[in-house]
């Protein structure tokens, strides 16, 4: 008799448990936020020494002390293409701010020449880093390109922003950023 | 019965051993590459759909394998560190064989909590049922029924 109360009990806990899991199935949020979530947010950014496709010396921390875009491009992905219109205006509209932003792109799985052609083609004079064995990728824990990452002053990752940049997004999470920003 | 408790305990106790030596044993990899191959076959292709990065032919896996084998050639890292820092990187969705620590520990003490909880079950029912087991006639039972089978034989 114990022991059937004992399986009822056990039974009826189990059934309730998953239950909950259905529950939590239906009920919970796809997550579908264009700024994504990285246990590298609010961390320093990861040490990053490369060079350029014009062979200057790339080396992320002696930048600060400005707002830093790092955009993880491949010229054959087509959101980096679609959004490139947006980072060109971005950063020209940087350029005439006191205290804007500088943008880079970090070349992902791809060779310097066709990115060369690409920025030719399409504008964009920012400085181009390599990233041939995908090392600064890793570092940032980038899987899929685009994903934009701010930096800021201080050398501080604040946001990381996956997939495909919308009309205004970046001037507006920068300008978010910098106006609560204290060094 | 006592010798039959001897040997269960006997046997659980040498599977107990058993686990424990498995599970702390340090027969790891020799190489270089060997380690780059243990530890890119425990990490999660980002990209892909259930392929460890020792297969993926992703360009994120390849990146992965890249910093795994150049940390591995830099000799600064343990293969714990290495797996660290490729966690910190892309989250604990990378690995593919759980941590023992922290609510990922639930993931291999669950089943061992139900397997023994499953083996109380069975030791509780199968106690019952040998329980259960008809007693053996008293000499009234026995009179009572060779008294019904006289009755029966008067009958005939």
């Amino acid at each position: 008799m114990k022991s059937n109360n004992l399986v009822k009990i056990v039974s009826t806990i189990v059934g309730i448990v998953i239950a909950m899991f259905f529950v939590v199935l239906v009920v919970a949020d796809p997550d579908q936020d264009i700024v994504a979530r990285s246990p590298l947010l609010g961390q320093p950014a990861p040490a990053v020494t490369s060079e350029t496709i014009d062979g200057a010396q790339f080396v992320l921390e002696r930048r600060k002390g400005s707002w830093v875009v790092l955009n993880f491009f491949n010229s054959t992905c087509v959101p980096c293409i679609n959004e490139h219109d947006l980072l060109v205006d971005f950063a020209n509209s940087e350029a005439s701010n006191l205290n804007g932003a500088e943008i880079y792109t970090i070349i992902n799985d791809d060779s310097s020449d066709a990115v060369r052609d690409f920025f030719n083609k399409n504008g964009g004079d920012w400085q181009k880093v390599k990233d041939d064995n995908g090392a600064i990728a890793v570092a940032f824990g980038v899987a899929r390109v685009p994903e934009t990452w701010i930096i800021d002053p201080n050398g501080m990752v604040r946001l990381r922003i996956t997939g495909e940049l919308s009309p205004g997004l970046l001037s507006e999470q920068v300008n978010k950023l910098r106006d609560g920003f204290t060094s | 019965m006592k010798t039959r408790k001897s040997v269960w305990l006997a046997m659980f106790l040498l599977v107990a051993v058993l686990l424990v030596f498995g599970a702390t044993r340090t027969g790891g990899p020799q190489t270089q590459q060997d380690r780059i191959d243990s530890l890119t076959a425990v990490l999660a292709c980002p990209t892909c759909s259930g392929e460890s990065v020792f297969v993926s032919r992703a360009a994120a896996a390849e990146s992965i394998r890249a910093e795994v084998a150049r940390q591995v050639s830099a000799g600064l890292r343990t293969d714990e560190q290495i797996l660290s820092y490729i966690e910190q990187r892309f989250g604990g969705e990378v690995l593919l064989v759980p941590r023992a620590t922290g609510v990922d520990a639930l993931v291999w003490a669950l089943p061992v909590a139900a397997l023994v909880f499953s083996i109380f079950l069975l030791y509780s029912a199968f106690t019952k049922w040998r329980g259960n087991k008809p007693e053996s006639p008293t000499s009234q039972d026995e009179q009572i029924v060779a008294r019904a089978l006289n009755t029966k034989s008067d009958e005939q």
